[in-house]
């Protein structure tokens, strides 16, 4: 059984459907990435695993059919995402952008795992009062990214965390969700631009066209392929 | 300074009335960034309930509970009934049907109480539209020379205590942070498992009671309740709220009370200047200094937002 199933999934906005018959798969354990022009329906994917649109088809999650379920459901299941365009609270200190993080959550370790996200991202932990809006890009996906794992996630969606930061601090973050993935067994679905810097952390890859997948595989064996080479990597 | 502290009180305690009318105003923008025309009305509703409730022999403090709950109701079934379904649609038309619904209910109290001035003799048993503080003529307190009469003193304790226990809702508990968050992002707010519904529907809910409660304090201040009763409260409110910034429940709360002190001491130290008559142009007046030099209000956040 994988962690994640979708299969024949169809969904959209209002009438017309941006997804057509759209499977995949994540297995426990794996970082997997999506790859795809503009207006492919990477975001849409996404926001329809996460129930934020109308969408029909099956998506299972751990066994369990996720289909109808609420955003609140599905974030409490396990999933969690990180919208494109990062989507912080900018008007709330760092502090209780995490806090809000762990909404679902009722234990009492929440404090620690504030400690915790705090030691990997160091900046917040300096910045944990001031208001997310005033902080710079690469920080806000910071805190978008430590936000998400606040309720304890198996499963992270990530939309292209890479727009609009620089090359090195894009490379820190995947450094750190590789090793969240490496050390913590987060399993992650990744939505990237940059197909290099993602095939290198990826286990697998899907290409998305039209709302459909037209081509999935190993990183190593899609990277050999020389037309999609040409189409996604550039070289 | 007898009279400036006489001056001070009595503004203070009607600007309390104006700082809970415009925490309600400033709950429901900062959820779903709507004026709600309809408050003062709602709040006009609630106090004609409470009003019944003092004929049918209740007492006021347990008639307050019983109206502020429906206040809740109302403001939570309108949420889910009207103004959800219709900010879909189109957000600008969520305000017509607040104006509507303005007219409405203000029809509706109409209809069931009829347009006299409550209590009164011919149809009430009630001598004075109840109040929750000691109102005998001889029930006050003299500060410095000027007397503070204890109905107006009570309703001053009333709005700081709640706006203290709201100040401690909104920051410290897990319902206050979910508040927050969908005010400041409504879909990342869904995405990290908030049930923004329910929120919006309990920002309403807790504008209409919070107005429930200026309502039946101000018709005690005021004696009695009549149709006409909650709309300049609802102007001046709605001016406390852009004093204070349509973001910040503190400033409401200052800007209520800034209000009510500033139409006093106007009224007060200029009587044929300004008089009662011109005393909302005097506070409205100052709103539109303030406004041109900080446009979000003395305490508003202006929207910074990097990309
Ligand atoms: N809220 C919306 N309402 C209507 N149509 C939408 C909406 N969001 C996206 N679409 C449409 O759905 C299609 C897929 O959009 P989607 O955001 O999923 O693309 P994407 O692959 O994430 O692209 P990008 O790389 O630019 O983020 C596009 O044609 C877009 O115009
Ligand atoms: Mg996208």
């Amino acid at each position: 059984m994988s962690l994640l199933e979708v299969s024949t999934l169809r969904a959209g906005y209002g009438p017309v459907n941006v997804l057509v018959d759209l499977n995949l798969v994540v297995e426990e354990g794996e970082i997997v990435v999506i790859l795809g022009s503009n207006g492919a329906g990477k975001t849409t994917t996404m926001r329809a695993i996460s129930g934020m649109i109308a969408r029909s088809g099956s998506i299972t999650f751990a066994g369990q059919s996720i289909t109808k379920s609420s955003p609140d459901a599905i974030v409490r299941a396990g999933i969690a995402q990180v919208p494109q365009g990062r989507g912080t609270f900018p008007e709330l200190s760092v502090e209780d952008n995490l806090r809000a993080g762990a909404f679902v959550r009722n234990d009492d370790e929440i404090d620690e795992d504030l400690a915790h996200w705090f030691e990997v991202f160091p900046r917040l932990r300096e910045r944990r009062e001031q208001r997310a809006g005033s902080l710079s890009g690469g920080e806000q996906q910071m805190v978008a990214i430590a936000r998400a794992l606040m309720s304890r996630p198996k499963l992270l969606l990530c939309d292209e965390p890479s727009l609009g930061l620089a090359p090195l601090i894009t490379q820190e973050l995947f450094g750190i969700i590789a090793s969240l993935n490496r050390d913590k067994g987060l399993s992650v679905l990744l939505v990237e631009q940059n197909a290099n810097l993602a095939m290198k952390i990826a286990r697998r890859v899907y290409l998305i066209e039209t709302g459909r997948i037209v081509a999935s595989g190993s990183s190593d064996e899609l990277s050999a392929d020389d037309s999609i080479r040409k189409a996604y990597l550039g070289f | 300074m007898e009279r400036f502290l006489q001056y001070l009180f009595d503004g203070l305690s009607i600007g309390s009335v104006y700082a809970l009318l415009a925490l309600g105003l400033v709950i429901i923008y900062r959820g779903t960034g709507h004026l709600n025309f309809a408050q003062g009305e709602m709040a006009l509703f609630c106090t004609y309930v409470v009003y019944q409730l003092g004929e049918w022999g209740i007492p006021i403090g347990f008639a307050l509970v019983i109206g502020v709950a429906v206040g809740f109701a109302l403001g939570a079934v309108v949420e889910v009934t009207l103004v959800r379904p219709i900010s879909k649609k189109s957000p600008f038309a969520v305000f017509i049907v607040t104006i509507g619904l303005f007219q409405g209910l203000n029809w509706l109290d109409g209809a069931i109480w009829g347009d006299q001035i409550l209590p009164n003799s011919a149809v009430s048993k009630q001598a004075n539209f109840p109040t929750l503080f000691p109102s005998k003529d001889t029930d006050f307190v003299t500060i410095l020379g000027a007397a503070w009469r204890l109905k107006y003193l009570g309703v001053l304790v009333l709005v700081l205590v709640l706006t203290a226990v709201l100040f401690f809702v909104f920051n410290k508990t897990k319902l206050g942070l979910a508040m927050r968050a969908v005010a400041s992002n409504p879909e990342s707010a869904k995405l990290v498992g908030i049930r923004t519904n329910r929120v919006l529907m309990f920002s309403w809910g807790l504008a209409a009671a919070i107005g429930a409660l200026g309502g039946v304090v101000f018709a005690g201040i005021n004696n009695s309740v009549n149709l006409g009763l909650m709309f300049t409260v609802f102007i001046y409110s709605s001016a406390a709220a852009t004093l204070g910034g349509f973001d910040s429940p503190g400033g409401a709360v200052i800007g209520g009370l800034a209000i009510g002190v500033i139409e006093n001491m106007g009224a007060g130290y200029f009587p044929e200047w300004i008089g009662q008559e011109l005393k909302l142009g005097v506070a409205l007046f100052v709103i539109v200094v303030v406004l041109l030099v900080k446009p979000s209000g003395l305490f508003g956040t202006a929207k910074v937002e990097r990309v």
